[in-house]
């Protein structure tokens, strides 16, 4: 059995609250509308994606960029 | 560039000079004929230029893959991203402009894509060994770390299935890619997350009853 040595952030992350539950489906399908509401809405709060997003890396990278390509179009 | 009223469609004059967006792209895209032909290349225009963004974003992670690579990348990701796309295209609601909710499936298949080729000569194996700590800046730091990484590594193997622990040392620790991990698994990204989180959730439940709950929600704190 391999001992692991873990940083402080991974145990953070180990140990993380993800409530109220949200799957990265979910989180696809409401990713451009959430995008959309950030860019009009600065003070836009969704929790469950929010959560969802400090939780899941994969999630947050993709709404990141989204974000980040549609502010180029404008 | 401007915009209609109800689905809120963009018009962009780019690409091919004759042609531009179409007014409803639902239904341009859904009926056969010279509006389809030109409503998919169009698309299709969108989809590359959203995948060549995130390949781009990412690049670094595939070890400085040249222009060529990082096109050949970007097109074979438009080109999956169409097919989800369209087969989704029903599900369309208006609810947000369409070229933002078309951008989603590109960008989702370009980092897809691009974790899997970052980690495809990389070995990813799945074992539950135990949790030790970094040591910290501080002896103080570290002594509280310590007790903390103790608590969550009994937690972890007493409160966790077999399964559920490889998972959430898998993608935490070792920091596997979830879409890498789903491909070699042979299950999705959805599934995986949900076995995380079912082990946070058993993992934050076995601290409490322990008393460490709020060294967790403390380090949460100080880490944010």
């Amino acid at each position: 059995m391999n001992q692991r040595r873990v940083s402080r952030e991974a145990l953070r992350a180990m140990t993380l609250d993800t409530q109220p539950w949200l799957s990265c489906d979910e989180c696809f399908d409401r990713m451009d509308t959430y995008v959309e509401r950030l860019l009009t809405e600065p003070d836009h709060t969704d929790v469950a994606m929010t959560t969802h997003l400090n939780a899941c890396t994969a999630c947050a990278e993709e709404t990141d960029s989204l974000l980040a390509l549609i502010r180029s179009d404008h | 560039m401007t915009t209609t009223g109800g689905d809120e469609l963009t018009h962009r004059t780019t690409g091919t000079a004759a042609e531009t967006d179409p007014e409803d792209w639902v239904l341009a895209l859904s009926i056969e004929g010279p509006e389809q032909d030109v409503a998919l290349r169009r698309l299709h225009g969108l989809l590359i230029r959203a995948s060549r963004h995130q390949v781009l974003r990412m690049r670094a992670q595939l070890g400085g893959a040249d222009a060529a690579r990082v096109e050949e990348l970007a097109n074979q990701s438009a080109d999956e991203a169409m097919v989800a796309l369209l087969a989704k295209l029903h599900t369309f609601e208006g609810r947000s402009r369409f070229t933002t909710w078309a951008y989603k499936f590109a960008i989702l298949q370009a980092a897809t894509e691009v974790r899997r080729q970052a980690w495809r000569s990389r070995e990813v194996t799945l074992d539950d060994g135990e949790v030790t700590v970094d040591r910290g800046p501080s002896v103080e730091q570290y002594a509280e770390a310590a007790d903390l990484g103790r608590a969550v590594s009994r937690a972890i193997h007493q409160a966790l299935t077999p399964h559920q622990r490889r998972i959430m040392l898998a993608l935490v620790v070792d920091q596997v890619p979830i879409d890498v991990l789903a491909q070699r698994l042979g299950t999705s990204r959805n599934a995986l997350y949900k076995t995380l989180h079912d082990a946070r959730v058993r993992t934050r439940a076995h601290l409490a009853a322990a008393g460490h709950l709020r060294a967790v929600t403390v380090s949460e704190g100080v880490d944010r």
